[in-house]
């Protein structure tokens, strides 16, 4: 093991703070090559963009990191961000309109609206970690049914468009206004805010190192006195929890509730997941991963964008970038394994 | 009598042990050729070898005279060795009759063809067992007709040699009967069975010649005519027994830490033990036998259907985690799936059953974390170069000595050890006794479960011997004990 230099530091870090570091070279490297084609890619206004593209993903990103890393998925958060964001419309919209259904709401304060809307989450998230912490039933299957009772919610509520009309002048505030001196809104600090948050939990907690402990062996955590249940049921409600936060925000920017907000939103959030190092089979990966998962998706699919000017050429983009990163991924970490 | 099946100087070598060591012998035609050893003798690696889930390191076998080798079971059961194994190989959702033409499908361009293949089956099930209906479906069979199955199956896939590991293991006493009935029959249809199991009973009345291993190697072949008694079998298997001199033990007191009435589950029946501070007790009984169970009611792993467990006077809750809290800890039977995190690091495996050692209000301390897990590789002395290293890349013996550090970072008063030395050498074998014996001189209560009498041997202070789910019998160490009365309890013989 003498060979000093970059194998010496190698050796030293973690894996996690290997791919973490390899994750973000590779952003860098992405960022200065699309530099080099698009001259105007490092002005502040496009990095401002950069961020702004993702910061509903990376809110949605941090639950689905770590309910992966303690080996569960949650597909059920894009469809809790349009029953957030029409719940939110609703509660607070005015009950006096005669225009139409659509813009007779519950005219509740604006500051009970949201909280009702998060216990309409939480609900969500509840009925996730009963079946799934509790009666045992395959993550996939019951947040995919719970995405679709959210989205359904939503849809009820909209007839299937969107609920905008008299709604109180706070309602916006939160989602319009902007960080002085940037083009970004106050959510961009919010989330930051809750990554700062998960990093924390994740690294400086006990409930941080229960995650990886239930993700690295699940059986070997409950005959160790872990309390398997009650974990999981914290971790769904939280992601429940992100997930009508972000909705709220979405809602507040658009000055409106879309019963289509938030399609697909559950496989991006996957993907920067995956992206940013976290294992699908759980017990590896970290919230800050994720974050750089989302940004390099970000110069990845607004470079393609600059380049060809078409973005229906995105998805092609985004889906071949994914592959070779988690192919990159897997084959740096499997011959670090079998180094050591 | 003509050999169908010649062994000759068989060698299977495993990393730092031979499993099996240099053994010899004929297995003769239309014969039941009984193979009997304690666990760890060799038996299943012979086994395993002939079904070609292993290959051997040397020696040679003939099958009807010719060279023998098989590199899987499928290629094994083409050549004319089927194995009726424990778990039973019969897909629960098809019915009888696919299961009895399962991967021997008659088929054209992929659609399955009902050909004269299906009633032969069905009418060599009817011969063998009339009572199974060939439409039902399997699952709703009970365990021993779904034996019948796969033992048709054989039957008609022409198997020249079956061989059966503890087939009566889940069969009850009417059951058993009738399979020893099926099988003479089939002896006398031109099949050859070896039959593997820990019933030393069943072996006189079913075998035609028994063959004795020992840690690994061959200790004799007789017919079952020349075998006096069990004893002489017994005596075969258990030979001049190497172990450690028993030290008494000073430590233990006359103080009840844990108390068990009439505990029963699925497999336990009516078990009351006790185990006093500071002692070190024994749990022996053969594979099945129930320790693995027993130890998994007590920690609150599986359910218990009726009795009482008592810690320290007082009932205990019913989970791992409440037990923990109690101040009890488990060192599962399988390291690496229950005991350990091996995608964790040693730092943080060692913590996890007490993480307020190594955290302030719900956040980590990693100062604490670093020298309580220094401590412990010291202590146990853990080969490694860093506690950064993850768990899954130290050698065996390594691993268990973090899932000891683990459990004794629990500060737990009773450790329940499930095969403590499972899988791991000499060297750490003894390093492990000594842990539990300075355990035991801390005022510590030991229970270990173990399926290597030496060991116990070596380390208990009292024993219960388990046979079938029950406690045979409780015996206190001393020098001078009875080997060959143990091993009759555990196979089933009388306590008495």
């Amino acid at each position: 093991m003498k060979s000093g230099g970059m194998r010496g530091i190698a050796g030293k870090i973690s894996n996690e703070t290997y791919i973490n570091l390899a994750m973000l070279i590779s952003l860098v490297v992405l960022f200065f090559l699309a530099r080099l084609a698009l001259p105007k890619f490092a002005s502040i206004a496009n990095i401002q963009n950069l961020i702004s593209n993702q910061w509903y993903i990376i809110l949605l990103g941090i639950g689905v990191t770590h309910l992966l890393i303690a080996g569960y998925f949650d597909m059920s958060v894009g469809g809790v961000v349009a029953m957030a964001g029409v719940l939110s419309v609703f509660f607070c919209q005015g009950n006096t309109s005669t225009a139409s259904e659509l813009s007779r709401g519950l005219n509740l304060p604006y500051g009970i609206s949201i909280a009702l809307t998060l216990l309409a989450c939480l609900g969500i998230g509840a009925i996730n970690s009963f079946f799934i912490a509790k009666l045992k039933v395959a993550s996939i299957i019951i947040t995919l049914g719970t995405m679709s009772v959210a989205r359904g919610i939503a849809q009820i509520l909209t007839q299937g468009a969107q609920r905008n009309t008299d709604l109180p002048d706070v309602f916006t505030v939160i989602g319009k206004t902007s960080i002085p001196g940037t083009s970004m809104t106050i959510a961009v600090l919010i989330v930051a805010v809750f990554v700062i948050l998960a990093i924390v939990a994740e690294k400086k907690t006990v409930f941080g190192r229960r995650i990886y402990q239930i993700g690295a062996n699940q059986n070997a955590a409950r005959l160790s006195g872990v309390k398997v249940e009650r974990q999981v049921t914290i971790l769904y409600l939280i992601s429940a929890l992100l997930a009508g936060i972000t909705g709220i925000l979405l809602a507040s920017e658009f000055g409106a509730g879309y019963s289509s907000r938030g399609r697909g939103y559950e496989f991006d959030a996957l993907v920067i997941t995956l992206l940013g190092g976290t294992s699908i089979n759980g017990g590896f990966g970290s919230a800050f991963g994720t974050v750089i998962g989302a940004l390099i998706i970000s110069v990845i699919t607004s470079t393609a964008t600059g380049l060809l000017l078409r973005p229906e050429w995105q998805y092609i983009i985004k889906g071949a970038a994914t592959f070779i990163a988690i192919m990159a991924q897997r084959y740096a970490l499997e011959k670090r394994m079998s180094n050591g | 009598m003509e050999n169908i099946l010649e062994i000759r100087n068989l060698v299977k070598v495993f990393p730092g042990v031979r499993a099996v060591d240099d053994v010899s012998f004929d297995v003769k035609r239309n014969t039941v050729h009984c193979l009997v050893g304690e666990n760890g003798a060799g038996k299943s690696t012979l086994i395993k070898i002939l079904t070609g889930a292993y290959t051997k390191t040397g020696g040679s076998i003939k099958l009807n005279g010719a060279e023998y080798q098989a590199g899987s079971t499928g290629e094994a059961r083409a050549k004319g060795i089927t194995t009726l194994f424990q778990e039973l190989n019969v897909v629960d959702q098809l019915t009888v009759e696919e299961n009895l033409t399962l991967g021997r499908e008659d088929t054209t361009l992929g659609f399955l063809r009902r050909t004269d293949k299906i009633n032969k089956c069905v009418s060599l099930l009817h011969e063998i067992e009339p009572s199974i209906n060939p439409k039902a479906v399997t699952s709703t069979l009970s365990v021993a007709q779904k034996q019948i199955i796969e033992i048709t199956k054989a039957a008609a896939s022409k198997a020249d040699i079956i061989i059966m590991d503890e087939p009566t293991a889940s069969l009850s006493e009417n059951e058993a009967e009738r399979l020893f009935r099926i099988i003479r029959e089939l002896c006398s249809n031109n099949m050859t069975v070896i039959y593997i199991s820990h019933r030393l009973d069943e072996i006189f009345k079913l075998g035609s010649y028994v063959t004795v291993m020992r840690d690994g190697r061959h200790i004799g072949t007789k017919p079952i005519s020349e075998v006096k008694d069990r004893g002489e079998l017994i005596k075969m298997m258990v030979g001049k027994m190497i172990r450690e001199n028993y030290i008494p033990n000073p430590n233990a007191a006359d103080e009840k830490l844990l108390e068990i009435k009439d505990l029963s589950n699925h497999k336990l029946k009516q078990v009351s033990l006790h185990v006093n501070k500071g002692e070190i007790v024994g749990f022996y009984g053969l594979i099945g036998a129930g320790k693995t169970e027993l130890a998994r009611a007590v920690f609150g792993v599986d359910a218990i259907e009726a009795g009482e467990i008592l810690y320290k006077g007082r009932r205990v809750g019913a989970s791992p985690s409440q037990m923990i809290e109690a101040g009890i800890a488990l060192v599962p039977e399988e390291r690496r799936t229950q005991g350990l995190f091996t995608l964790l690091t040693i730092k943080a495996n060692i913590p996890v059953m007490k993480m307020d050692r190594v955290s302030r209000n719900g956040f980590m301390d990693k100062t604490k974390e670093r020298e309580v897990a220094e401590s412990y590789v010291r202590d146990m002395g853990i080969a490694t170069n860093s506690i950064e290293k993850e768990v899954g890349k130290l050698s065996g013996g390594n691993q268990q000595k973090v899932v000891f550090s683990k459990c004794l970072c629990s500060e737990a008063d009773l450790f329940m050890l499930d095969e403590p030395t499972r899988g791991i050498d000499v060297g750490a074998k003894s390093e492990i006794y000594n842990i539990i014996r300075r355990l035991s001189s801390d005022g510590k209560s030991i229970m270990i479960f173990s399926s290597e009498l030496p060991e116990l041997l070596s380390v208990c202070d009292r024993f219960y011997l388990l046979f079938d789910g029950r406690i045979k019998a409780e015996l206190k160490n001393s020098a001078d004990i009875d080997s060959e009365k143990i091993v009759n309890i555990v196979t089933g013989g009388d306590a008495a």
